[in-house]
């Protein structure tokens, strides 16, 4: 096959990605005009609509901006700093994403109902998404030549002010994707506001559903969150500015600067005060629960069970999703035209709704086209996908941005057409980045309700799913188990994926 | 005297963990010198530079620059006040700024008409006076060391330390690249210190000539002297290329013996056995009739290169001797030549093992 | 291993779609009526026994599909006629009464066990059993606690009282107030309520228990939290008390969960069984001992310790009215008791 022609079949699946993503906006469709055009407006223009909009954006906002403040922090102690003890670090810093936020939140606010409303929502969410940040800033920063450092330091700058205008201005990229990742999130949770009792977007849409009974007010709000995500993603390519190269695909280069005392001391305070509310306090308040008196014993096998079942589905999920995001991550990079940068940007639209719109979303397809899947494995897991897919693009892009177009030309010169210079020199290549976004997407499916509760086949049992059993009857002893069951089984990726990280930014 | 001298290094020593890097490392850079130091790759050439810098705190020694101490057992003056400049490999210039915002990072006060005007003067002096709004991906990787340079003089600095300044370029280009930076420098008055591993570059472009070898300063000399009269087996062989000979020096100490006869010495040596240094353009092939001919033998390989050749000759006793000469006197494989030695050779006393 | 079953179940499915044709649930479709397929509102841990109970004894297997009501309502909306759903097991009558088109009409037989005013009036659905609003009280700072909603403005009780600002019995309760009282008397009762600084709990079991511990002198909480704590610390452990409601006084609000049948449900025979036997003596036998509810069928023994139901005289009020949580919620949150 010829290259031409080669990357025409793998744009042409990058379409057919993002199309996959998009089935969500079908229903929406349907859905929020079915009693009419009046109706849908009449949905929409609220003065509450207005109010929801503005306490959404100040949440999404607050988050974003935490979440740049802290994530960038922490990629700069796990690589820039010098500090000792790299993999250890990342992964501590990684750790939150085992978390799911509906239990930290309800961890943090059992133990002080008073930060319930926004402080507690924006405390919650940002400690919970600003690893989304981390990863790829992280990762930018030690690619970046550690000679620039030098230079300005020899031209009379200081640490803080290297930071600010030479390492900075070099990965707003990164930061950029990262952010956008959290907005969407942010907008999409509901766990966290939930618990804290913070009226958003989400709140409100899963009440039209739980205490409304109302699909279509639900449709049309969640309209409004698409509409928020293309203007988000739109803002996101206005603000990530350029990409700066590491240069000519050339080794990374050691660094051999020491590290002072003073770095020593930022990097300490700081990583205590971000991880132990991040990590320790809510593993410690879950792990409390377990102490709790329960009329129920606890039934390991169950626990075992349900592990297995996770794994299995975060598993399937995340090789699923690793498969339909590499097309588009390939095309976001190599691609030079303007149509394959698209199918990226059109799997962001969908990032921002609430999973159980995305499930209602699947049930309505799903009902209707894959009638044999319904209620099977097939579309569980399409359904979580389409969650995960932004997430799974934006960690595997950056591997493929790492393997210099040199080497592939190199090996094409050899002989080698497209598909084995793909396999046995670009792969090889992006295989630790690919593993990372992997564990990442697998964490994240393994936390993942609404679409498992609703789309699972009948009968089948996930810790999430275990866990919202017992939490909707109150008996937090019980959720215990599963709980940790949870962290456990979410710290194993996340231990590969900061180990990962830390190996990659050592190399 | 201490006037001309723009960087002084004493007795400076330095250690990663357990391997000494350096040893003793003594060094002065006169002001409007460009002063090389050649060094084979991992002989402590880069740690030097960043102890000069100010980026590594030498374990021992002192560093002064103008006279200043700014190393030694209390001193301490850290990287961004010491008046130090450096141009990287491959230039490193900041991705994300224009080539304007480059040159004047390093200049106090960025947003001064004095500052565009020293932007302008140094965009002029590098020949890029239009390049300025250009950014750096724009630019072809001998413009992006130029502009380099052009950031590390803007500041005046005391000293200009250049690191393997073109390894990145391809042959041609380093050349008149080479050419333009030496003048660009000695236009501005600059002093220099030219880290590189290729002696060619050393000695074409430096006032001053430091062979750095295994962590001590093996010679310290003008480009001439160094090629001429390196002080040690080790320093000739790294410099230029060498044809080894065993001799045995005369009781004068003033010639030597070798497969070759009687070879007049540069300099004295002491009597006994030596190895001999004669670099191979000292050769000459001659027909094996000639009666000059200091030896007579075969060709074994031939190398052109354009300009010239070398030719691998076997000379009874299982000696081998390098020659280089024109290439359009290059003889054929196989053929039976006779050889010639012009000028004075240099041995270096073997102690018997 | 069960994990392993549901995969090789997906890949039974996927070889079924390639082939093009049937429908995977077919192999246990062979005999029509040997299972029943319940869309489940009411939790695992709570029903799962019972629902083996009636395995046990009809020989129908128990497809169980548990969510939250409101979201299983909109997935019964969304699936339409297609649903696999023959059943649906309502924690409240409001996500019933969002679904009623989707369902078929009771039987009079099966209606006529309850009280009418505990089954739909269009008879698509029946209430299995009943949760009582209270207030739950320690003795020690509420020597006499209020028994109606009124008492409950007394200043004597500012910042002593324990809420559940999102439990949806007590959001059904302040929707019954709206339709009880009207609009603007719900919103008045409701600022006074806010004004005398009621303390915001996350669950109904919190309230109870900060009243048992003394944090608050009364809560408002379901009757059976308390019964919960004393099953599972015993009664020495337990200090507070409930106190039922005046007669009348919508405070005593009866919320029901219930249950109905799909009209386009596969199994009608086994769905039928289904709710038979959640109106046995088996299920009212399960009610009393694991969830001490209310059981509404009629002459039923009701849960030790709890006044008879006849003489609660809850509010007269169409349980289809309560649907109209989202106006409540929108209430609530206007009188700043939501959210925050």
């Amino acid at each position: 096959m010829n290259a031409k022609r080669g990357s025409r079949v793998v744009l042409g699946l990058a379409f057919a990605s993002a199309v996959v993503s998009l089935v969500p906006l079908w229903y929406l469709g349907v859905q929020s005009f079915s009693t009419g055009i009046e109706s849908f407006a009449g949905e929409i223009f609220q003065s509450r609509t207005f109010t929801l909009i503005v306490r959404s954006v100040v949440l999404t906002s607050t988050v974003a901006a935490g979440s740049v403040i802290i994530g960038t922090f922490a990629a700069w102690v796990t690589t820039l700093s010098g500090v000792k003890g790299r993999i250890p670090l990342t992964i501590a810093f990684s750790l939150p994403l085992a978390l799911p936020s509906y239990l930290s939140a309800f961890a943090w606010v059992s133990w002080i109902p008073s930060l319930s409303g926004f402080t507690g929502a924006s405390l919650v969410l940002t400690l919970a998404c600003y690893p989304y940040v981390m990863l790829p800033v992280a990762a930018a920063m030690s690619r970046l030549n550690p000679v620039h450092e030098d230079i300005a330091r020899t031209m009379g700058r200081r640490q803080r002010e290297i930071l600010k205008e030479v390492v900075l201005p070099q990965v707003r990229r990164p930061i950029a994707s990262g952010a956008l990742l959290v907005a969407l999130y942010t907008l999409s949770d509901f766990g966290a506001v939930a618990a804290m009792r913070h009226e958003v977007f989400t709140w409100v849409i899963y009440g039209a559903y739980r205490a409304g009974f109302n699909p279509t007010r639900a449709a049309a709000l969640s309209v409004v969150l698409v509409a928020a995500a293309i203007f988000i993603t739109v803002g996101e390519t206005l603000l990530r500015g350029r990409h700066y190269s590491p240069g000519h695909g050339e080794p990374e280069r050691a660094r051999m600067n020491r590290t002072s005392a003073k770095t020593y001391i930022v990097a300490a305070v700081g990583s205590v005060l971000v991880l132990v509310p991040a990590i320790v306090i809510p593993v410690v308040a879950i792990a409390s629960w377990i102490g709790r008196t329960t009329t129920r014993r606890v039934e390991w096998a169950t626990v075992l069970d349900a592990t297995a079942q996770s794994f299995l589905n975060g598993s399937i999920t995340a090789l699923v999703t690793l498969a339909l995001a590499m097309p588009v991550a390939w095309c976001a990079v190599r691609n030079t035209s303007i149509m394959a940068r698209i199918p990226e940007r059109l799997s962001y639209l969908t990032h921002a709704l609430p999973g159980i719109v995305v499930a209602i979303s699947i049930v309505y397809v799903g009902i209707r086209v894959a009638r044999p899947w319904y209620q099977q494995t097939p579309l569980l897991v399409f359904g979580q996908v389409i969650i995960f897919l932004p997430v799974m693009i934006a960690s595997i892009r950056t591997a493929f941005e790492k393997t210099p177009r040199g080497l592939e030309e190199t090996a094409q010169t050899l002989g080698a057409d497209s598909i084995r210079t793909f396999l046995r020199v670009t792969l090889p290549i992006a295989l630790p980045g690919l593993l990372a976004g992997s564990a990442l997407t697998m964490l994240a499916a393994v936390k993942e309700l609404p679409v498992t509760l609703l789309l699972r086949p009948t009968g089948m049992d996930t810790l999430s799913t275990k866990i919202w059993d017992f939490s909707t009857i109150s008996d937090y002893a019980a959720v215990g188990p599963f709980a940790v069951a949870m962290l456990l089984l979410a710290a194993l990726p996340t231990a590969l994926l900061g180990a990962m990280s830390a190996l990659r930014a050592n190399r | 005297m201490t006037d001309d001298i723009a960087l002084e290094l004493t007795d400076v020593s330095h250690r990663f963990d357990k391997s000494e890097v350096l040893k003793s490392v003594t060094l002065t850079v006169r002001k409007g010198d460009i002063t090389a130091l050649v060094g084979p790759s991992g002989s402590g050439k880069s740690t030097l530079l960043r102890i000069i810098a100010g980026l590594e705190q030498p374990t021992r020694g002192v560093v002064r620059i103008n006279g200043i101490t700014v190393a030694d057992e209390r001193t301490w003056v850290p990287a961004h006040k010491r008046k130090i400049a450096l141009v990287p490999q491959d230039g490193a210039l900041f991705p994300h700024l224009s080539v304007t915002a480059n040159i004047a990072f390093g200049l106090t006060d960025r947003k001064s008409a004095a500052t565009g005007e020293q932007v302008k003067r140094m965009l002029d002096l590098v020949g890029l006076p239009n390049a300025g709004d250009l950014m750096p991906s724009e630019l072809s990787g001998g413009m992006q060391q130029r502009v380099a340079l052009a950031r590390a003089l803007a500041t005046e600095p005391a000293v200009v330390l250049l690191d393997e300044p073109f390894s990145a370029l391809d042959a041609g280009l380093r050349e008149s690249l080479r050419d333009q930076v030496v003048n660009i420098l000695h236009t501005a008055g600059a002093t220099a210190l030219w880290v590189t591993h290729d002696q060619d570059e050393a000695l074409s472009t430096a006032d001053r000539v430091c062979i750095l070898l295994d962590g001590h300063i093996a010679q310290s000399d003008d480009p001439v002297s160094t090629y001429h009269t390196p002080t040690s087996v080790e320093t000739a062989r790294f410099i230029g290329e060498t044809v080894s000979l065993n001799g045995n020096v005369a009781e004068t100490g003033l010639s030597v013996d070798t497969p070759l006869g009687s070879v007049e010495l540069l300099r004295h040596c002491a009597v006994g056995p030596a190895t001999v240094i004669v670099r191979p353009e000292q050769f000459e092939i001659t027909s094996p009739e000639d009666a000059q001919a200091a030896a007579i033998g075969r060709v074994v390989a031939t190398r052109y290169f354009g300009h010239d050749g070398t030719v691998d000759v076997d000379i009874p006793n299982g000696v081998r001797i390098t020659v280089r000469l024109h290439a359009r006197l290059l003889p054929a494989v196989d053929s039976t030549v006779g050889l010639l030695v012009h000028g004075k050779v240099l041995a270096f006393r073997r102690d018997p093992v | 291993m069960k994990p392993l079953r549901h995969v090789i179940a997906a890949i039974a499915g996927l070889a079924l779609v390639t082939s093009a044709c049937g429908n995977s649930n077919s192999s246990q479709d062979t005999d029509v009526d040997s299972s029943v397929t319940v869309y489940s509102g009411r939790s695992e841990e709570l029903v799962k026994g019972l629902f083996d109970a009636f395995t046990e004894e009809t020989d129908i297997a128990v497809n169980a599909r548990y969510g939250d009501s409101g979201e299983l309502a909109a997935l019964l909306l969304t699936e339409g006629s297609a649903s696999p759903a023959d059943v649906f097991f309502s924690q409240d009558a409001g996500a019933l009464g969002a679904v009623e088109d989707n369902l078929t009409e009771l039987p009079e037989a099966t209606l006529s066990m309850v009280d009418s005013k505990y089954a739909a009036a269009s008879g698509k659905w029946v209430g299995i059993t009943g949760r009582v609003r209270v207030v739950v009280y320690n003795p020690g700072l509420a020597p006499t606690p209020p028994a109606s909603i009124d008492e409950l403005l007394d200043p004597k009780w500012k910042g002593k009282i324990g809420f559940a600002p999102t439990n949806a019995s007590w959001q059904s309760f302040v929707t019954a107030l709206r339709v009880l009282r009207g609009e603007d008397d719900a919103e008045k009762w409701l600022r006074a309520f806010a004004d005398n600084s009621p303390v915001a709990f996350e669950k109904n079991s919190a309230v109870r228990d900060a009243v048992n511990a003394g944090d608050v002198a009364v809560g408002l909480v379901n009757h059976y939290y308390l019964l919960e704590k004393i099953a599972a610390e015993g009664a020495a452990a337990v200090v507070a008390k409930n106190q039922f409601m005046k007669p009348g006084d919508v405070g005593g609000l009866v919320n029901v969960a219930g249950a109905g049948i799909l009209a386009k449900a596969k199994h009608g025979v086994a769905a039928q069984k289904f709710i038979d036997f959640l109106q046995s003596e088996t299920a009212a036998e399960y009610f009393r001992t694991k969830t001490w509810e209310y059981i509404l069928t009629k002459n039923a023994v009701q849960p030790e310790g709890l006044p008879a139901f006849s003489e609660l005289n809850a509010p007269s009020i169409d349980l289809s009215d309560l649907k109209s949580l989202d106006q409540t919620q929108e209430l609530l949150q206007k009188v700043g008791l939501l959210t925050k």
